[in-house]
């Protein structure tokens, strides 16, 4: 149970009443003070006080100010009036109860518009807040574009006055030069008529067209050989000649061979992929004498030990399961060289070099066997040319290897021979 | 952007005229206000355009139509009085032409097997010393000079060595004619060589690699001892190397800088002031930028010998005109500041930079 304070004292004007209510030591907040219209409430726990007002008050102006253990009220009446007392008399728990109730309602219902209002200032001060950075900064930005106008105004002017200066300077100068010039017309005419002049001067028949500030023509012409006499004559003709620093790689974009690269490598992704299905005959076949990569070995220590033929067979059974391989053909053109299947050997050599486009880096050295094979095939049937164009190809593929050069040389000394001797 | 900012040179755009071709080349009249365009109709012919600058617009004053699209074009090797243009096309001819009457050109040869990638003139303009020469640079990988006494025949021939495999030549440009006798071409290559020629001695004098394509070389100035040598390349970067000193196996001392993301087509020195130059992009901008000198320009290398120091670069101004690249750059030799460019989407601006008095 709370404790009532009563203790309170109060005397009032026309417009106001000052009520002073002393707390007997306890702290009052702010939050401890209840007021409303009609009625006023004061609660530190554990004392209490309230009071029905006797005529209604301006609640929004009305001050309390809290010190010294006291509270002092000063409320602006509605109407100014004189009291019969601070409080109604003669109220009964209901109305008092009911009273405080509506109190309470409208007490929150004002907070509720202040922060409506609250609310609404604050977003009129906003806009206005950026209302007033745009002006400002569109003030700015007109000043500079001001400042620059002026710039571009007074730079064209300035063109103006310097373009009538060259005209007129430019006419000013052509009255000049054409005095001169017909001053030095009658001894240069002379020294013309003594030289045998071989230059031909062209523009002879020309019209002295005007053209705004250039000068005359014929009068031109005259100055010109004037001036040749001072000039040195023509360099004597010479030729620099100049190398070009390799590319090396990365090429620039636009030459580079990535295209060509990919395609390379996806063909080789593919052929590694394509089985032939031949598989009738191949169904008593062990399985590793499917795989043609295992085959291909084969060959290549068939071929190493001397055994030709059984080399052959490898890659033939190799080439039926996968015909996209350009190794094994390669490598079959190397067999047939040495069991002198010329005819084959090219065949294989021109099937492998097939193969092997696109031409880039990665099978530079495959494609430079093939045509090393298929050129020896070729000599070895004495198509001796051909030959040579195989051996050319791949000393351009590959300039740095020195065998292939003298095979190159040594069959280019029997072209002349043959060719000598037929 | 402050007041300070304002301080820096300006570049402001004074007249933009569409054209409707694909302009190659533009260059100013000398002793003018008229600009030249260079290019190609869009039905494969070559198109010579003569403007003339009227307050804020571009006057037509001449139309000359060619069988073969024009690549370039140069003033540098003719007389002032005369004026003649040279031009390099499509096909590898040089032909040298009186606008006045252009129907037949003065001069004429088909100088390369393939089209003529640049083109520069030395010794004509009142400009330096010497017998008026043009040099030109094609995809055929050759350089040529030419001297317009001689008719048919170059006076001196760049070449690739018997079974080389050619290189498209870019750029040329020709420097250190300071006197009767010197004089020396540079020319740039796709693949990223720069050679130095020394037409005097006939010889290769220095040859480098910048790793990407040579787009454009200029010397600051033709007609001195040469100073400065700046080199264009792909991918935003240009070096400028210090052509004073020649150390017998380094070479020039260079500084490089990548500014632009994207190729810088051309280098333009101001004629008035030989430390500021523009660089244009393939993103459609320029920059403009000053060279300043290191506080000693050689020093002695371990073995004695000199070589060249490198000084520094500072970015005065950029601004970005257009969405394509800005292939032609000309400063105009009579008015500082005033230059014309012409970009791939087919507009040729008049451009002027304000306050390099004040550099």
């Amino acid at each position: 149970m709370p404790l009532w304070l009563r203790e309170h004292s109060w005397r009032q004007t026309l417009s106001a009443v000052y009520l002073s209510l002393p707390l007997r030591g306890a702290r009052a907040t702010p939050g401890s003070i209840f007021c409303s219209e009609r009625y006023l409430k004061v609660s530190v726990p554990p004392f209490l006080f309230e009071a029905v007002l006797f005529a209604p008050i301006d609640d929004t102006n009305s001050t309390a100010k809290i010190g010294d253990g006291n509270i002092f009220f000063t409320l602006y009446k509605k109407e100014p009036a004189m009291w019969d007392s601070l409080t109604l008399a003669n109220t009964d728990k209901e109305q008092l109860q009911y009273l405080r109730e509506n109190a309470v309602l409208k007490a929150q219902e004002k907070a509720k518009e202040e922060t409506k209002a609250r609310k609404i200032t604050k977003q009129e001060h906003k806009k206005y807040a950026l209302e007033a950075t745009m002006k400002l900064e569109e003030a700015e930005r007109k000043r500079i574009e001001d400042l620059k106008e002026k710039e571009r105004q007074k730079v064209a002017k300035e063109l103006e006055l310097w373009k009538n200066q060259q005209k007129d300077g430019d006419t000013y100068k052509s009255i000049q030069k054409e005095e001169e010039l017909y001053q030095e017309i009658e001894p240069l005419k002379e020294r013309k008529n003594e030289k045998m002049n071989k230059t031909q001067i062209p523009n002879e028949g020309t019209s002295k067209t005007r053209f705004k500030s250039t000068k005359g023509c014929s009068c031109s012409i005259f100055s010109q050989n004037l001036k040749e006499e001072q000039l040195p004559a023509p360099r004597a003709a010479a030729t620099i000649k100049v190398n070009f620093t390799p590319r090396v790689f990365p090429t620039a974009l636009r030459e580079s061979r990535v295209a060509e690269e990919e395609e390379w490598l996806h063909k080789q992704a593919e052929a590694r992929r394509i089985m032939n299905s031949d598989l009738s005959e191949l169904e008593d076949l062990k399985e590793e004498e499917k795989n043609p990569d295992w085959l291909k070995d084969k060959g290549n220590k068939m071929f190493a030990m001397g055994d030709y033929l059984g080399a052959v067979n490898a890659y033939n059974l190799a080439v039926r399961l996968n015909s996209s391989l350009p190794l094994l053909y390669l490598n079959r053109a190397a067999c047939h060289l040495k069991l002198r299947n010329l005819h084959k050997a090219i065949e294989d050599s021109s099937k492998a070099l097939e193969l092997l486009t696109p031409p880039v880096p990665d099978n530079e050295k495959a494609r430079v066997k093939a045509h090393v094979r298929r050129g020896t095939a070729f000599c070895q049937l004495e198509l001796y040319t051909e030959g040579l164009q195989d051996y050319e190809a791949a000393l351009k593929i590959d300039p740095r290897n020195e065998d292939i050069e003298k095979d190159a040389e040594k069959i280019r000394h029997l072209i002349q021979g043959t060719m000598q001797s037929s | 952007m402050s007041a300070a900012g304002l301080e820096r040179p300006q570049v402001v755009s004074h007249v933009q005229q569409a054209l409707s071709y694909t302009v190659f080349d533009c260059k100013w009249v000398p002793r003018s206000a008229r600009l030249l365009c260079l290019g190609s109709a869009a039905r494969g012919t070559g198109l010579v355009q003569l403007y003339e600058l009227h307050g804020a617009r571009l006057e037509l004053l001449r139309e000359i139509e060619k069988p073969k699209p024009i690549k370039c074009g140069t003033f540098g090797a003719t007389s002032l009085q005369q004026r003649y243009l040279a031009t390099g096309d499509f096909d590898g001819n040089l032909n040298i032409w009186n606008l006045e009457a252009p129907e037949i050109p003065v001069y004429s040869v088909k100088g390369h097997k393939e089209i003529i990638n640049s083109i520069d003139g030395v010794g004509g303009l009142g400009i330096g010393e010497g017998a008026p020469e043009i040099v030109t640079g094609s995809r055929d990988g050759t350089v040529k000079v030419w001297d317009p006494r001689q008719n048919d025949s170059p006076v001196a021939n760049m070449e690739p060595v018997q079974g080389e495999s050619k290189r498209d030549c870019w750029t040329v440009a020709f420097g250190n004619a300071y006197n009767q006798e010197e004089r020396v071409v540079c020319a740039g290559y796709d693949n990223g060589d720069i050679k130095l020629f020394d037409l005097k001695t006939m010889s290769l004098r220095w040859e480098t690699n910048i790793k990407n394509g040579v787009c454009s070389v200029e010397f600051d100035r033709k007609d001195i001892n040469m100073n400065k040598l700046v080199a264009t390349s792909l991918e935003g970067k240009f070096h400028v190397f210090d052509m004073r000193t020649q150390h017998p196996t380094k070479g020039f001392a260079s500084v490089s800088e990548k500014a632009q993301k994207s190729t810088i087509w051309q280098v333009r020195h101001l004629p008035q002031n030989r430390d500021i130059f523009m660089t244009s992009g393939g993103s459609g901008s320029l920059h403009l930028w000053k060279y300043e000198y290191p506080a000693q320009r050689s020093k002695k290398d371990s073995e004695g010998s000199e070589m060249g120091v490198a000084g520094s670069l500072s970015l005065l101004q950029n601004v970005t005109l257009s969405t394509q690249p800005i292939s032609c750059l000309d400063w105009s030799p009579d008015k500082k500041g005033l230059c014309v460019c012409g970009a791939f989407d087919q507009t040729v601006r008049v451009l002027i930079v304000t306050k390099l008095n004040k550099i």
